[in-house]
């Protein structure tokens, strides 16, 4: 009833062999490699996708980072600017003031060398007309004509004599 | 054991009714797996993901029992192997042809020949392996380990192997038909009586041999992944 040799039939198990062999061929035409290559081709996409969703979660931090980085820096840009400009302005005040300064100076010095010089040529004019009436009275009172040269020589050395003694 | 038609070919001899079998148990398997793995996505769907959960299972088995990277290699084996198996064992249970006493469609695997012919198959696929790994000169070595005169008992290991193997799925699956059969029997021997009895007792019997098919299928698979791995790990 359950000898195995008594009816083992080789051709049974050949048939079987083959039968199995051209199922296991069919089923990995079939099924076996398409799928599997999708499982792959899954697992693999997964793979990337955290591996590319982790970059770009870096990349994000580094943005911001940068972006902090350039608010910091356009803030200290701004207090610099502002001071700078601050600076020019202070110095272009100073030297405006120093300018106007210079100019009064200039103006005032001018003034009085003007000054000076309208004293001078006043006095020059007096001393001529000193002279010439000085001459007139004396050639009015002595009643003769002198030598117009010879006397203002005399005129001209006394009228020195007036300077000397008027600056002193 | 039941009558079978049988006849002759180039001097060997084929059972027309485990022919049969085998063909109807290999069309299940093939259209099962190919109404799955039309329109394969990315994102799987219904289909898809029951056929990717039995390439999963069966792989689960072969990466546990052997060393890293023999999926690639073992993979479309075992998974074939897993569910031309576990078809064999469930097919008799639903499909019982007999016509004039002699059966025509049963489970394979419920006759020996065909359980020994797997368990054959196993064994020469470690064998095979084990020449690809070491040679021919490493591989008949290896019967001569730990020390020479063990030889016998490891041929005698490497037949028992081989006969376990078969003979366990083919007992579990040989006893379920029958003892289905016989409770089929008394069923229709007496009249209602019998048939009210018969009628629970045979639906747990088969619910039971659905379960010990699926059982038989996954334990002759692990084993026969672990029988390679064995030849496999051998350290020269």
């Amino acid at each position: 009833m359950l000898v195995v040799g008594e009816a083992f039939n080789i051709g049974d198990a050949l048939f079987y062999a083959v039968l199995f062999i051209i199922l296991m061929w069919l089923v990995k035409i079939v099924a076996w490699k398409p799928v599997t290559k999708m499982m792959q081709d899954r697992s693999d996409k997964i793979a990337n996708d955290i591996d590319t969703a982790e970059k770009s979660r870096t990349e994000a931090l580094e943005l911001a980072k940068q972006r902090k980085e350039a608010l910091v820096n356009s803030q200290a840009e701004a207090n610099e600017i502002i001071s700078k400009a601050q600076q020019t302005g202070d110095k272009r005040r100073e030297s405006i003031i120093n300018d106007a300064n210079l100019d009064a100076k200039t103006i005032k010095e001018n003034a009085e060398k003007d000054i000076a010089q309208q004293k001078r040529d006043a006095l020059a004019s007096t001393k001529d007309d000193v002279a010439d009436l000085s001459i007139e009275i004396a050639s009015k009172i002595i009643q003769k004509n002198l030598d117009a040269n010879d006397q203002k020589t005399l005129i001209d050395s006394y009228i020195k004599g007036l300077d000397s003694h008027e600056s002193n | 054991m039941d009558q079978t038609r049988t006849f002759q070919f180039c001097g060997l001899t084929f059972n027309v009714g485990n022919m049969i079998s085998g063909l109807i148990v290999a069309a299940i398997v093939l259209g099962f797996v190919y109404f799955c793995s039309r329109k394969i996505q990315m994102k799987p769907t219904g289909k898809q993901n029951l056929l990717e959960y039995m390439i999963d299972f069966t792989n689960g088995i072969v990466k546990s029992t052997m060393p890293s990277g023999a999926t690639k290699d073992y993979g479309l084996w075992a998974f074939t192997l897993f569910f031309f198996i576990l078809v064999s064992n469930q097919l008799g249970l639903f499909l019982h042809i007999e016509v004039g006493g002699i059966v025509y469609v049963k489970s394979p695997t419920a006759d020996p020949i065909v359980a020994m012919s797997f368990a054959l198959m196993s064994m020469l696929i470690a064998q095979f392996s084990s020449v690809q790994k070491l040679g021919y000169k490493g591989h008949f070595e290896t019967y001569l380990q730990p020390i020479p005169y063990l030889l016998p008992i490891n041929l005698m290991e490497e037949f028992t192997n081989f006969l376990t193997l078969g003979i366990r799925v083919y007992g579990n699956i040989f006893a379920g038909e029958l003892l289905a059969g016989l409770i089929a029997k008394m069923a229709f021997s007496h009249g209602i009586a019998t048939l009210a009895i018969s009628a629970p007792l045979e639906m747990a019997w088969m619910a039971f041999s659905v379960f010990i098919g699926c059982i038989q299928a996954y334990v002759f698979v692990t084993l026969s992944c672990v029988y390679v791995s064995q030849k496999l790990s051998i350290e020269e």
